[in-house]
C-alpha cells in the first residue's frame, strides 16, 4: 500500500506554519483578555460598562447590516443584467469590470474617495451644487462598506447564477406562470442560499473592516475604530484591546458557522446546457439603464482619486498638472515603500500558492485518513473567520520584542494566513475534479509520486495555480487591517503609509499611492488571466517521434 | 496463472467479497460480471493492488502478490473513464512509461502498437480532441507500452455508443490473441461480457455466482440470479431483435 511519506510531510509543514501563526497568537489574544496574574473577569466588564463602548458595537451591526443589503441589492441587479438579458457582451464585461473594480484599490482609499466626492468641496458636491449628506458617521461609512462589499457580492451571485437551470425559466412560462411567479420560481429561490451567503459575507466585510472607518468615521464610533484606538492610541491598553479583539471575533464566527449552515441549502444543478432567453428589447433596455446608473454612480466615486492628483491644487486651483505624481516619483522613501508592498505581494503570492496548493493536495488528491484532511478543512474554517485586525493584534503580541517583529517576513506570513481560506478552497475545487485515475495510472507507469505530481498533477493545475498566486497578490496589496498592527517604520508598505499621510493631510500623495496600487493591480491582473488563459488553451507542441 | 485463494474483504465491517476463489489460465480473457454494489471492481482493485485483502491469498504464475504492492506486481489497468493526462498529446501520453523505462518497449514496438489501434492519425493530437473510442485505444495503448503481465480494463465499453462499441471489442480480443495477454475486465452488460470473453465471472452480493465459458452460462445456469438478472435479460434484446429482423429460420423461409 501507498505510504503517503510526501503528502504527510506536507501535512505536518502546514500544521506547524498554523500553528505558530494562527493558534498560537490567538490563544495568546485569548490569554491576555483574561489574564492579569490570575483568571479575572475585570476587562471584560470594565470593556463592556464602558461609555461609548455598547453604542459603538451597536453602530457597527447597524451600518454593516444595512450595507450588506443594499450591496447584495446593487450586486443581484448587476449580475442580472449579465445573465439574464440579452445586453452586448461588452456591456456584461463592463459590468463585471465595474462590479469588480473596488476589489483593486484599499479600502482606506475608498474612505478619501467619498471625502473628496461628496464632502464640503467634493467633486459631486460642486458638480450638483450641494453636499448630499454629512459623510462623517453612518452615511460615510454606508457608503464605503457598499463599494467594499458590491465585489465579494457580486462573484458570489454572478457565479451562482452561471449554475441556474436558465431553461426552468421557460418551463415556468409554459405552466402558465405570471412574470412574478417565474420570477420568484425560476431566478430567485435557487439564489436564496447564495444571496445569504452574500449578505453574510458582505456583514462580516464591513463589520471588521479597518480602512474605511478610519478615514470616515469621524465621531461615529465602530467597534474597529475602537479597538485601533485601544492599541495604539494615545493611551494603549493592551488587555482591553484584546477584550475588544475578542468581542470582534464572535460576530465573525458566527458569520462562519451561518455560512457553513448555508452551504446545505445550495441547490444544487449537475449539468448546464446552454438555453436561449426570449427576445425582448423593452427588457434589455429597461436593465441597460439601470446598469448604466449603478456603473455610472460606482465610477464618479472613483473618478476623485484620478482627478484630485492631477490638479495644481484640489479644490482652488484645478488645472492640470503633474506635479503631485512627479514629487511622488522623486520621493526615494515613498519609492522604497512601494517596492516593499511590491516585494511583500509577490512573496506572499508564491509562499501562499505553495502552502494552499499543499494543502489541497491532502484534501482532493491523496487517501491520507479522515483526520488529516478534517485537520486541514478546519485550517480553511478558521482562518476565514478571522478578521485581519484580530490576527493583526495577536501578532503583534505573539511576536513583540522577537526577531520577527516588524519585518516583512512577518507580514508576509500574516498574509499567508490570513487570505489562505479562499485560495485553498479554489485549488481544492480545481484539483478535486481531476482525473481520479492519474496518480494510478502514473504509478503503474513507473512514477514517483513527486514525479506524477510534476508531471501530471501541477501542469494541469497551472492555470487554477496562477488564479491563486494572482488572487494572493492583488490581497496583499490593498489589506491594511492586519499590517497596520505590525508594519514597522522600515517596513512600510502602500497601505500603512496612506494611514500615516492622513495624520499630516498629505491627500495628493494618498491617491498617488493609490493610483499606484491601482495599477499595479490592474497589470498583474491583466498578466495572470493572459498568463491562466494561455496555459489553459495552449496547443501541445509536435513532437513525433 | 493467476490464482486467488479464498479472497476475503469489508468496508467499515460491511464485508464486500466473501471466500473468493478462482484460476485465470494465461491469455485468456475473462469478464466479471454482476450488478453495480456486487464487488466487481473491488475484485479488481484487489488484483490490481490498489486495495490489500483482509484474508486470502493472491499468486501469479505461482508466485505469492498478496502482499506485493501494486507498481511491483506488472499488473496494469485501464480506467473507465481513460485518465489520459490532458497536458500531454496523443503520442507522449502513449510513451509516457517510456521516460521511466526506456528500454522496456522497443520503438518498433511502439510503432505496432500505434498501428494496430489506428492511431497514426491522431499522434500530435491533444486528448480534448479525441472521440470517446480514440481515448480508450489510446489509454489501451498506453497501457500496452508497459507490457503488463495481466492487463485489467474497468468497464471499457460502457462510454461508447454502438459501432465504437464493437470495435473496440474487436480491437481487444485482437490484443489479447496478438501478445497472448491475460485480460480481465469488469462490465455490468451482460450481452458485452458474453460476447467478448473466453470465461465469464458473475457476482452476486460478493460471492461467486457462476464461474463458466459463454455457452455454459446460457444452456446451463447455476442459479436463479443468472436465469433472472443475467439470461432474463439477454432473452428480452433476443426478442426486440426478432421483432424487428424475423426469426432466422422464418427469415431464411421467405
Amino acid at each position: 500500500m501507498r505510504k503517503n511519506i510526501e503528502l504527510k510531510l506536507i501535512f505536518w509543514a502546514i500544521v506547524a506554519l498554523f500553528a505558530a501563526f494562527l493558534a498560537a497568537p490567538l490563544l495568546l489574544l485569548f490569554g491576555k483578555s483574561v489574564w492579569d496574574g490570575g483568571l479575572t473577569t475585570e476587562f471584560y466588564t470594565s470593556v463592556v460598562v464602558k461609555k461609548g463602548f455598547l453604542p459603538a458595537l451597536g453602530n457597527s451591526f447597524a451600518v454593516a447590516s444595512a450595507a450588506a443589503v443594499i450591496a447584495v441589492v446593487i450586486a443581484f441587479l448587476l449580475a442580472y443584467a449579465v445573465h439574464y438579458t440579452a445586453l452586448p457582451l461588452w456591456a456584461k464585461r463592463l459590468i463585471s469590470a465595474i462590479a469588480t473594480l473596488p476589489m483593486f484599490l484599499p479600502t482606506i482609499t475608498y474612505g478619501f474617495a467619498i471625502i473628496y466626492s461628496f464632502g464640503k468641496q467634493g467633486l459631486l458636491t460642486r458638480l450638483l451644487g450641494r453636499q448630499l449628506f454629512d459623510i462623517y458617521g453612518f452615511w460615510g461609512l454606508l457608503v464605503g462598506y457598499v463599494i467594499y462589499t458590491v465585489p465579494t457580492a457580486f462573484l458570489l451571485i454572478h457565479n451562482t447564477m452561471g449554475y441556474v437551470d436558465k431553461k426552468t425559466l421557460v418551463v415556468s412560462k409554459v405552466m402558465g406562470d405570471q412574470t412574478m411567479s417565474t420570477f420568484w420560481i425560476a431566478v430567485v429561490r435557487p439564489l436564496l442560499g447564495t444571496l445569504a451567503g452574500a449578505f453574510i459575507q458582505a456583514f462580516f466585510l464591513s463589520f471588521t473592516d479597518f480602512g474605511i472607518p478610519a478615514s470616515v468615521g469621524g465621531g461615529y464610533d465602530v467597534i474597529a475604530t475602537l479597538l485601533y484606538n485601544q492599541m495604539l492610541g494615545g493611551i494603549p491598553d493592551f488587555n482591553r484591546g484584546a477584550v475588544v479583539a475578542v468581542i470582534m471575533l464572535i460576530p465573525s464566527v458566527g458569520s462562519i458557522c451561518l455560512l457553513q449552515i448555508l452551504e446545505r441549502f445550495n441547490i444544487r444543478y449537475n449539468r448546464i446546457s446552454p438555453a436561449e432567453l426570449r427576445r425582448n428589447p423593452a427588457r434589455d433596455a429597461g436593465w441597460g439603464a439601470v446598469t448604466a446608473v449603478l456603473s455610472v454612480l460606482m465610477l464618479s466615486l472613483f473618478a476623485v482619486i484620478f482627478v484630485v492628483p492631477m490638479v495644481e491644487d484640489w479644490p482652488y486651483k484645478t488645472g492640470f498638472s503633474l506635479e503631485h505624481v512627479q514629487t511622488v516619483f522623486a520621493d526615494s522613501e515613498l519609492l522604497t515603500v512601494y517596492q516593499h508592498s511590491l516585494f511583500m505581494a509577490l512573496a506572499t503570492a508564491l509562499l501562499g500558492t505553495v502552502v494552499a496548493y499543499g494543502a489541497a493536495l491532502i484534501t482532493a488528491r491523496s487517501t491520507l485518513a479522515q483526520g488529516y484532511k478534517r485537520t486541514v478543512e478546519s485550517i480553511a474554517l478558521v482562518t476565514n473567520a478571522i478578521p485581519g485586525m484580530v490576527l493583526g493584534v495577536a501578532y503583534l503580541f505573539l511576536f513583540s520584542g522577537t526577531e520577527l517583529q516588524n519585518t516583512l517576513l512577518l507580514m508576509i506570513l500574516c498574509n499567508v494566513v490570513h487570505y489562505f481560506s479562499t485560495p485553498y478552497l479554489m485549488m481544492k475545487n480545481s484539483l478535486s475534479k481531476m482525473n481520479a485515475g492519474w496518480e494510478t495510472t502514473a504509478m503503474l507507469m513507473g512514477d514517483s509520486w513527486i514525479k506524477t505530481i510534476l508531471r501530471v498533477v501541477t501542469p494541469n493545475a497551472l492555470s487554477s495555480l496562477i488564479e491563486v498566486f494572482s488572487y494572493y497578490f492583488i490581497n496583499s496589496m490593498v489589506t491594511i487591517s492586519a499590517l497596520i498592527f505590525i508594519a514597522g517604520a522600515r517596513t512600510m508598505v502602500l497601505t500603512t503609509k496612506i494611514k500615516q499621510l492622513q495624520y499630516v493631510n498629505k491627500f495628493n500623495e494618498v491617491f498617488v499611492l493609490s493610483l499606484l496600487i491601482l495599477a499595479t493591480n490592474l497589470v498583474a491582473k491583466a498578466a495572470f488571466s493572459c498568463l491562466a488563459n494561455h496555459k489553459k488553451k495552449k496547443p501541445i507542441q509536435q513532437t513525433q517521434a | 496463472m493467476l490464482e486467488l485463494n479464498h479472497i476475503r474483504k469489508s468496508f467499515d465491517g460491511t464485508p464486500v467479497l466473501h471466500d473468493i476463489s478462482l484460476r485465470v489460465e494465461d491469455g485468456e480473457i475473462v469478464s466479471i460480471l454482476g450488478p453495480s454494489g456486487c464487488g466487481k471492481t473491488t475484485l479488481l482493485n484487489l488484483i490490481l493492488g490498489l486495495t490489500d485483502a483482509d484474508s486470502g491469498e493472491i499468486r501469479y504464475n505461482g508466485e505469492d502478490l498478496t502482499r506485493t504492492p501494486m507498481e511491483k506486481r506488472g499488473f496494469n489497468i485501464v480506467f473507465q473513464d481513460y485518465a489520459l493526462f490532458p497536458n500531454l498529446n496523443v503520442y507522449k501520453n502513449i510513451t509516457y512509461g517510456l521516460k521511466n523505462r526506456a528500454h522496456l518497449t522497443s520503438q518498433q514496438e511502439v510503432e505496432e502498437l500505434i498501428d494496430l489501434l489506428g492511431l497514426r492519425d491522431h499522434l500530435s493530437k491533444r486528448v480534448d480532441q479525441l472521440s470517446g473510442g480514440q481515448k480508450q485505444r489510446v489509454a489501451l495503448a498506453r497501457t500496452m507500452v508497459m507490457k503488463p503481465r495481466i492487463l485489467l480494463l474497468d468497464e471499457p465499453l460502457s462510454a461508447l455508443d454502438g459501432v465504437i462499441k464493437e470495435s473496440i471489442k474487436d480491437r481487444i480480443k485482437t490484443i489479447a490473441r496478438e501478445y497472448h495477454l491475460t485480460t480481465i475486465i469488469v462490465t455490468h452488460d451482460p450481452e458485452e461480457a458474453l460476447t467478448l470473453s473466453d470465461r465469464v465471472l458473475i457476482i452476486d452480493k460478493g460471492t461467486i455466482s457462476q464461474y463458466a465459458r459463454p455457452e455454459e452460462i446460457v444452456h446451463q445456469p447455476k442459479n436463479d440470479f443468472v436465469r433472472k438478472f443475467i439470461l432474463n435479460q439477454l432473452e428480452i434484446k433476443r426478442d426486440n431483435i426478432y421483432a424487428l429482423f424475423g426469426r432466422p429460420s422464418v427469415a431464411a423461409a421467405v
